[in-house]
């Protein structure tokens, strides 16, 4: 293993080599560590559940109880399937969005590949998904509606999907993480820390929009068709 | 700055672990709980419907009782008064029968008495007038001392106040 770059500079990943693959180290580290406090959040609510929640109990609940009422909304019963994945997802980014915040430490959805990873896993949920519900000719025929010219517009459509989730939320929390640095050169403690707060404000935004627009593309295959 | 390499699958990979644990440790065992507490919400409201039907139930059929006892207890009290009633007029009934066959005793003891008497009486006047009689007529006097004689004797009579009875 070997690293590669030095100090603390935005964009630039440590890199690792492993068995031919190059890794952004410091981004893995920094994933491990969200998926970390995810797992602690989770233990420490679920540790003793009782029927009266109290305390991080209560937190997870109301969390979960929240965008399971969005995943009924939006997919309809058959939606539940899916609400771990939908869950995670939405506590995965607002931890890993938050981490950021703190000196010293970087959000694993400042990188690229953790936002286009994560999207292109919905994106291909999506399709397979849509394959297997709907039959794989009849998904393949919606392309083609209502004209066969509208194929074109259609697949436009479908590769801006991930683009679109994965940039929106990588230049926000990197910006942010941009700002932070260089607003503290400019002008120190006061103007970073209103900013820092403001940036806890856009990390739940931004879960929740990747999160919301999953569910909605989701929704898309997951529900019966009635056109 | 936008570099992309394995880093891409490997976060895939992290997320779909991360997603397998948090199902596994904490989103089944919270759903359970979740289930779990709406089944015993529904089944403690229901409880107190329940117990709320069944306690309306019991208010009324106390009341049912209650209205039961004060009927009862009214006719009890409607009993006993007509009862007294009926021995009150009894009793007056038995007093005044009472009442008469003794006066009727009485005046038959009355008139017994007086029967009696009179006889006596009448026994007696004889007896004496018998005696008077011999008198005057052992005297042999005239008219005059005659009725001087019965007068006298008459008088004497009175005085005497022979057998005493009213006559």
């Amino acid at each position: 293993m070997e690293h590669g770059g030095g100090g603390h500079e935005i964009g630039v990943h440590k890199l690792a080599h492993l068995a031919g693959f190059t890794l952004n180290i410091d981004t893995l580290y920094m994933t491990w560590l969200t998926m970390a406090i995810v797992l602690v959040i989770a233990f420490l609510a679920t540790r003793s559940l009782s029927i009266v929640p109290g305390g991080w109990q209560n937190m997870l609940e109301m969390a979960v109880t929240a965008l399971l009422e969005q995943i009924e909304n939006t997919m309809g019963p058959r939606g539940a399937k899916l609400a771990p994945l939908i869950i995670t997802l939405f506590l995965f980014l607002l931890i890993a969005n938050w981490l950021g915040l703190i000196p010293g430490f970087t959000s694993p959805t400042a990188d690229l590949n953790t936002t286009l990873g994560l999207a292109l896993m919905v994106i291909l949920m999506v399709h397979v998904l849509g394959a297997v519900n709907k039959g794989l000719f009849n998904y393949l025929k919606h392309f083609f509606q209502p004209y066969a010219p509208f194929v074109i517009i259609n697949i436009i459509e479908e590769l801006a999907k991930p683009i679109t989730l994965s940039f929106r939320l990588f230049g926000n929390i990197l910006a942010g993480e941009v700002l932070i640095i260089i607003l503290g050169l400019l002008v120190p403690y006061f103007v970073p820390t209103l900013w820092l707060g403001f940036s806890v404000f856009v990390g739940i935004i931004q879960a929740f929009i990747f999160t919301m627009l999953s569910m909605s593309y989701l929704a898309n295959s997951v529900k019966n068709d009635h056109h | 700055m936008i570099d992309l390499n394995a880093t891409l699958i490997a976060q895939i990979i992290n997320f779909l672990l991360l997603v397998a644990l948090l199902t596994k440790f904490a989103y089944k065992p919270l759903m359970k709980a979740l289930a779990d507490r709406q089944a015993k919400i529904a089944d403690s409201l229901n409880t107190a419907e329940q117990e709320r039907a069944e306690a309306a139930k019991l208010k009324l059929e106390y009341q049912q009782q209650l209205l039961e006892a004060r009927t009862q207890a009214q006719a009890i009290v409607d009993k006993a008064m007509r009862l007294a009633e009926q021995t009150k007029e009894e009793i007056l009934e038995e007093a005044r029968s009472e009442n008469a066959r003794l006066l009727k005793t009485a005046q038959e003891e009355i008139a017994r008495e007086r029967e009696y008497a009179l006889t006596q009486l009448r026994t007696e006047v004889v007896a004496l007038s018998m005696a008077a009689a011999s008198k005057i007529i052992g005297q042999n006097m005239d008219t005059a001392s005659n009725a001087k004689l019965v007068a006298d004797f008459i008088e004497q009579l009175d005085e005497q106040k022979v057998g005493g009875l009213p006559c």
